[in-house]
């Protein structure tokens, strides 16, 4: 099976490591997360207005950008928090048997879940977007017939996730227990 | 260089069934975000971390094989989503080191 080698249109660029930190309000029990690309993460409590938000946990990610090589434009990522794979979700949600009926067809679903803005909302991502980091993704794929199908999170799958189903990286060996609470922002 | 090459040469206990795939090149890592970053499609993830994320990231970049270092096993679900989307799961009691180096003196670069 030979594979034609020729440079990506696509590419990933300006990848910048940093934790994601979740943080917890203290009445309300809210959880949500933000990107920092500060060595050491702050870890101290702060007031915003009546809430006192305070760390409750991190994850080593990256930040990115891609790069249509045809055009020169680069497209940055920032909102993304991650991805969530289809088989990471309860056997029982639509996502799952959505992505397991796509995988009959060999197409794996992966769902992008943005941040939280500071009012609780989710981030928007824009369809043009989605569809920048499918082409990304596919155009790299060699496995015959193989395709990957990101989808924007139209279901408010976010509602009904942990933080350890989107593909961030809580532990290096295992992240069980680490992140199994609600990923809820509000 | 085939996937069965490899596993005969390195005496990989699988997991899966040996899918028929070209191996590319190698990439050693523990991290998610770092296989999406960086691995590339067709290279034999070397890995202790047996997450389900894992597996997702390695589907995600369309790596050939993972090989699991160190004897680490994964959970039987992880076991059967591999063996559905065609990654073939290997595990050995060598750590991530000595795998490295039987690949490179078989000749995987």
């Amino acid at each position: 099976m030979s594979q034609e080698l020729r440079r990506p249109r696509y590419e990933m660029v300006d990848v910048q490591p940093g934790f994601v930190i979740i943080e917890k309000e203290m009445y309300s029990q809210a959880a949500r997360a933000y990107f920092s690309a500060e060595p050491a993460p702050p870890k101290e409590p702060y007031r915003e207005g009546s809430q006192v938000w305070s760390f409750w946990e991190m994850a080593q990610s990256v930040r990115f950008a891609v790069k249509d090589t045809e055009s020169g434009e680069v497209t940055r990522f920032d909102e993304l928090l991650g991805l969530v794979f289809y088989g990471a979700a309860d056997p029982a949600s639509d996502l799952y048997q959505i992505g397991d009926l796509a995988q009959e067809s060999k197409v794996s679903i992966y769902v992008a879940v943005t941040y939280e803005a500071p009012d609780g909302s989710r981030l928007n991502i824009a369809m043009d977007k989605i569809r920048l980091l499918n082409r990304f993704f596919n155009e790299r794929l060699r496995s015959r017939d193989k395709k990957i199908l990101i989808l924007p999170d139209l279901f408010g799958l976010y509602r009904e996730l942990t933080y350890g189903q989107i593909m961030l990286d809580f532990g290096l060996v295992s992240m069980e227990g680490a992140a199994s609470q609600q990923g809820e922002s509000a | 260089m085939k996937l069965q090459e490899i596993a005969d040469k390195l005496e990989l206990t699988g997991l899966t069934p040996v899918f028929d795939k070209d191996v590319s090149g190698v990439y050693i890592s523990d991290m998610v975000s770092d296989v999406i970053a960086n691995a590339k499609a067709g290279n034999l993830l070397v890995t202790v971390q047996v997450h389900a994320n894992v597996l997702a990231a390695a589907n995600l970049v369309d790596v050939a094989a993972i090989i699991l270092a160190q004897g680490k096993q994964p959970a039987e679900d992880i076991v059967r989503m591999a063996a559905k989307h065609e990654i073939a799961i290997f595990t050995t009691a060598l750590n991530r080191w000595q795998v490295a180096t039987k690949l490179y003196e078989i000749g995987l670069r």
